[in-house]
């Protein structure tokens, strides 16, 4: 145990000790492993209040299309994407207002998720959570959820849904969501937890061994104390138990693979700096090899983010409803394309990373979509869905594909599970199996 | 009219009752009929600690001045509050921030003060790529710098100092920098020779971890004519600190209530049975500490001294499911009969609705001494609470979220508009809100004259934005207003008035959804389906009143906000960032309004004066209270209780404190009952 006193440093774990190199610097090119076994990967990534369609939809089909103006940060990049349209996510027509809750309750889940505030939040296990039950097995931490948005605000979250619909896209079953970490000290962290280069064989062990006998400590509590509940309270103490058993796991599996440290984050970002940041942790996370599963929101459902550092004022979910006014529109089209900047930012990341005989984009998907189609119509048809990378060259990329009579989001994500070698026969509420057309 | 799909007849039929109990209709009432005949004080899922809870306990558990809680997850908030037992969760990663924590509080709990330390490290045994070692000391012959890595143990202030001197050359003396991590602390002309080395020291503060101090030679000067050759030798640099560093630990003081070193095991037990039962919050039976007694000798077995043993067992009983959560058990999880708290679970009960903490000493020897079995007992404890500064936890996390007040940090006026905007007039703001409330949590003063009252809480710059005289301080202070002043009462309060606008514009919906949730619990239902609700970005032609106008004349929209925008327009007079305006673009401000039933008034002195006398306005503020003092969602079985309480309290004056003392001392606060299977185990 280290002597030593408070600092928040403390608080975060050994990384302090991490030698400071410019951020990101040592990434781009470095290998994480030498052999063919080149695991899978999933990236999820979300954006609030839907996109202006207009200025998204390629115009024509198949791998000729040319690039609208929402979508030209991706021109380097399209060999390895496809653009999706005309998915429909049926099951996020909420009962009777509240798409932005529904839509995002729904959006890695295709479940109608239940209309309520309190304790019998229902949702489904999301797509994510069902790929890291096998992606997840060997890794440290079995999946990151991340977002920029935390808690914050108060009242209803929107039109009587509970919050957790409109914070979370994970959901570990029907009843849990799995909250986000927003900041990037503590992502950072928790990839680097225990790495202390000064630290001798025999202390880490020691270390271990305690840690290891805590957690065994309060597992046998948590159990002698779920004897004396009932039925609810059982159900929070399962969460805590399932919480000390992954700790374990983590515990047991160590560092994960070898791989270079970067800088830590500064405390103090804002926004734009936060979500660059963000990528630079996501594609270090997949990198490393700590994790092989992440979820990431740009913003929370229905997002008031203003965006004046690019010049747009008003609140975005404001000018969402934009009632076809060209001022709305524009500053729409100014966001989506920012958005999609970052999205591409973080593609060109990933491609950067050489892993066995291609880069870590090829041996990832990495999925991109809104709660909404549209901020004004709120439709949950003709989704703006793009997905990049190709987890070992499944799907034939390159190409804009319209696919006819609105086939259920839920078939991609069967077919993206497929490609990720988890077989299920079908997803969601509406899922027929796979999609057929990529 | 913003409907986006097609609004059939029957959806509009079905759209015209839903908001049939409208305001100044005097037989709305907030609460449906009396409740069941078997009384039923309802049940409390097992409460995790939220992040306020979870920060001020641990700081009155251990005297911790860190917040741990800032860097877990968000709390899930249901019914407006953030501790509904039922939404709060636990995730895997969650869990791994709970260890984490526990372990750096347990860390620090137990760790030794350790005073300023020197380090002198010699110029000739350090490297540069500038430079080489001349004699005893490192010549930097151009510009560059010599590096030092060091590591250090904590966060604090240091002191770098070096001896130097330089070769003088050329028309300027030797310039220098001393460096952190390459950026300059300071930079020093080195006028020094050989002959008469000199000192140079600057003080920083620098944060734990590892650190490149560096000495940089800055004017290099060479002169091929003459070779006259200018360069700077380190003799030595020296690292002192951290200068501030504590000299004593008064979380250790008062943790080691004993020698473990010196009296061995029994005083190990006492040191952990002090500890766990307050952290537990609960006496702790032996066997219960034994394993944590195991963990101790589990680190005396590795060869680690008594005090890291117990630093594992510290950290295990905050990880523990007893510490996270506070425990209420059934003699029978099962069984529906309601049965009193124990006295322990009551104290509980009251530090977290009260402090959102743990008890304190008195409140534990209260629950110890059988005082909190009796009505009066838990009166007299409540009644010291709140008047003990914990109390302000009602003000961050009750009215915080009762009046939309934390909202205030999340929202950003659009700088266009609102070009006075500022984190200076923000925070007044919020202080203002904190400093009205305050006043009436711990007053007498009926709680229904929030409404209304003639005073508030003024700095210079919220005086001046609110166009009232200047308090003459940047501080804020109470200030009395007169009978006719534009402000008085939570309406005309700039919080309120930000945070249920635009970030350009008002929002009448808005503000009169919010006073129809939040004042009188009379929550409009939502839009009919296909109605998509209005949409107030069209403000380019007519005033935001004819717009509003235009659309309750759709029968199906009207049902609703007849209600909603007559609230709200009548608070017209104050602009999006809750200043007073007169007109709008040229325009008067017409801020007369109407309740369905005809009702008129005009402003938001006389709409406050309609809702201070609806009986509403105190029932509901009895139910957001005893929401938030439960932790879960009020139900119908509370329905008799809160009549019963809001008649008594209304009685002894109508203060929030007799609210209160109504609440903690009423069967649901002090009861609970097991939950019978065929309650079917939500979550």
């Amino acid at each position: 145990m280290s002597r030593r006193s408070v600092s928040r440093r403390l608080f975060l774990g050994g990384a302090g000790a991490v030698v400071a190199l410019p951020f990101f610097e040592s990434l781009a090119g470095k290998s994480v492993r030498a052999d063919d076994t080149v695991p899978k990967r999933l990236i999820t990534f979300y954006v609030p209040c839907g996109i202006h369609m207009a200025a998204w939809t390629p115009a024509t089909e198949g791998s000729a299309y040319a690039m609208t103006p929402i979508l030209a940060s991706l021109e380097p990049l399209r060999q390895k994407l496809l653009v999706l349209t005309g998915l429909a996510n049926v099951p996020a027509i909420p009962d009777v207002v509240g798409d932005h809750a529904s839509g995002t309750g729904s959006f890695l889940t295709c479940r109608h998720v239940k209309k309520t505030e309190g304790a019998d939040i229902q949702n489904g296990i999301s797509v994510d959570q069902l790929a890291a039950a096998t992606l997840g097995k060997d890794t440290r931490i079995a999946s990151l959820q991340l977002g920029i948005d935390g808690g914050g605000s108060v009242g209803d979250c929107d039109s009587g849904y509970s919050c957790a619909y409109v914070r979370n896209i994970s959901w570990a079953s029907e009843t849990q969501p799995l909250p986000k970490t927003v900041n990037p000290l503590v992502v950072y962290d928790l990839l680097f937890q225990g790495l202390d280069p000064a630290a001798t064989e025999e202390e880490k062990a020691r270390r271990k061994l305690y840690k290891t006998s805590v957690l065994d400590y309060v597992l046998s509590d948590a159990k002698s104390l779920q004897n004396k509940l009932g039925t609810s309270d059982r159900a929070k103490l399962d969460e805590y138990m399932t919480g000390v058993s992954e700790l374990e796991k983590r515990l047991a599996l160590g560092q994960g693979a070898a791989c270079t440290p970067i800088a830590e984050p500064p405390p103090v970002l804002d926004y734009p700096s936060t979500v660059d940041v963000m990528n630079d942790l996501m594609v270090l996370a997949l990198q490393c090899d700590v994790t092989r599963v992440i979820s990431f929101m740009l913003g929370n459902a229905g997002s008031s983010r203003s965006y004046e550092f690019i010049g747009v004022g008003g609140a975005h979910h404001e000018l969402s409803h934009h009632k076809g006014l060209p001022e709305n529109l524009a500053a729409l089209q100014a966001i989506d394309t920012w958005e999609v900047e970052r999205f591409a930012s973080l593609l060109t990341k990933l491609d950067a990373v050489k892993e066995g005989s291609g880069t870590l984009l090829d041996n990832t998907l990495v999925y991109f979509s809104s709660e909404i189609e549209d901020g004004d119509s709120h439709s949950h048809y003709n989704m703006p869905v793009l997905l990049a990378g190709n987890a070992g060259a499944v799907f034939n990329s390159g190409r804009h594909v319209v696919l006819p009579g609105s086939p259920p989001l839920a078939n991609l994500f069967t077919s993206m599970l497929g490609a990720l070698g988890v077989e299920t026969a079908t997803f969601g509420d509406d899922g027929t199996g796979p999609l057929v057309g990529i | 009219m913003l409907h986006r799909a097609k609004a059939p007849l029957l959806l509009a039929l079905l759209g015209l009752s839903a908001c049939e109990g409208s305001i100044g209709d005097p037989e709305g009432t907030l609460s449906p009929p009396p409740g069941p005949a078997v009384a039923d004080p309802g049940r409390v899922t097992i409460h995790r600690l939220n992040r306020a809870e979870y920060n001020n306990t641990v700081r009155d558990l251990l005297g911790t001045t860190t917040s741990p809680a800032d860097d877990f997850p968000a709390d899930d908030h249901s019914y407006g509050f953030d501790n509904i037992a039922d939404a709060l969760t636990i995730s895997p990663t969650q869990l791994e921030l709970y260890a984490r924590a526990a372990e750096a509080l347990a860390d620090e709990a137990l760790s030794i003060p350790s005073a300023s330390e020197s380090q002198l490290y010699e110029g000739e045994t350090l490297t540069s790529p500038v430079g080489a070692v001349s004699g005893s000391a490192w010549n930097l012959w151009s510009n560059g710098e010599l590096p030092l890595q060091v590591d250090l143990p904590m966060d604090g202030a240091y002191r770098v100092s070096t001896l130097v001197w330089g070769d003088q050359a050329g028309p300027d003396p030797v310039r220098m920098s001393i460096n952190l991590g390459g950026v300059s602390l300071g930079q020093w002309d080195v006028t020094a020779t050989a002959a008469s080395p000199q000192l140079v020291e600057v003080e920083s503060p620098f944060s734990a971890g590892a650190k490149v101090i560096g000495v940089e030679f800055l004017n290099d000067y060479y002169d091929d004519v003459t070779t006259a050759d200018r360069n700077l030798y380190v003799d030595w640099i020296r690292l002192e600190g951290p200068l501030d560093a504590p000299l004593e630990n008064p979380i250790r003081d008062a943790l080691l209530v004993c020698d473990p070193v010196a009296e061995g095991e029994p005083c190990v037990h006492e040191i952990l049975a002090t500890f766990t039962s307050r952290a537990w919050r609960r006496p702790v039976s032996d066997a219960e500490l034994a394993p944590l007694l195991d963990l101790v000798k589990l680190a005396e077995s590795q060869g680690d001294p008594t005090e890291v043993g117990l630093e594992v067992a510290l950290g295990a009983a905050l990880l523990s499911p007893h510490f996270l959560f506070r425990v209420e058990l059934d003699a029978d999880p099962a069984s529906a009969t309601p049965h009193v708290l124990s006295g322990y679970e009551l104290a509980s009960r009251l530090s977290y609705f009260l402090w959102s903490s743990m008890p304190d000493e008195a409140l534990f020897a209260a629950a110890a001494s059988g005082k909190l079995d009796t009505l009066e007992g838990i009166r007299e404890e409540a009644t010291r609470m709140l008047v003990d500064p914990k109390s302000d936890a009602l003000v961050d996390n009750f009215a915080g979220q009762w009046l939309y007040t934390r909202a205030l940090g999340d929202h950003t006026p659009d700088y266009a508009v609102f070009p006075a905007w500022d984190d200076t007039l923000r925070d007044a703001m919020e202080a203002e809100a904190r400093g009205v409330f305050a006043e009436f949590l711990r007053g007498e003063r009926p709680v229904t004259e929030m409404l209304t009252a003639n005073f508030t809480y003024l700095n210079d710059r919220l005086a001046q934005h609110y166009g009232l005289p200047l308090p003459g301080s940047d501080e804020l202070v109470r200030v009395e207003l007169p009978a006719d002043s534009l402000r008085g009462g939570l309406l005309t309060q700039g919080s309120l008035l930000t945070v249920t606008s635009y970030p350009r514009r008002t929002s009448p919906v808005k503000r009169g959804k919010w006073v129809l949730m939040q004042l009188l619990c009379s929550e409009p239902d939502p839009p009919p389906p296909g109605v998509e609700g209005l949409d107030e970005t069209a403000i380019s032609a007519g005033s935001l009143r004819e717009i509003l106008e235009a659309h309750r004349a759709d029968p199906v929209c009207a049902s609703c906000h007849d209600t909603m925008d007559g609230i709200g327009l009548a608070l017209e007079n104050y602009d999006g960032a809750g200043a007073f305006r007169a007109d709008e673009n040229g325009a008067l401000i017409d801020a007369s309004g109407a309740f369905p039933s005809g009702e008129t008034f005009v402003g938001a002195k006389e709409l406050a004066a309609v809702l201070k006398s609806d009986p509403r306005l105190f029932a509901c503020t009895a139910d957001k209270l005893m929401t938030y003092a439960l932790g879960r969602a009020p139900g119908p079985t509370d329905a008799s209780y809160l009549t019963a309480i809001t008649e008594d309290a209304s009685a002894a004056g109508g203060s929030l404190t007799e609210l209160i003392l109504g609440i903690v001392t009423s069967e649901p606060f002090r009861q609970r009952r097991g939950e019978p299977a065929s309650e079917g185990g939500a979550p």
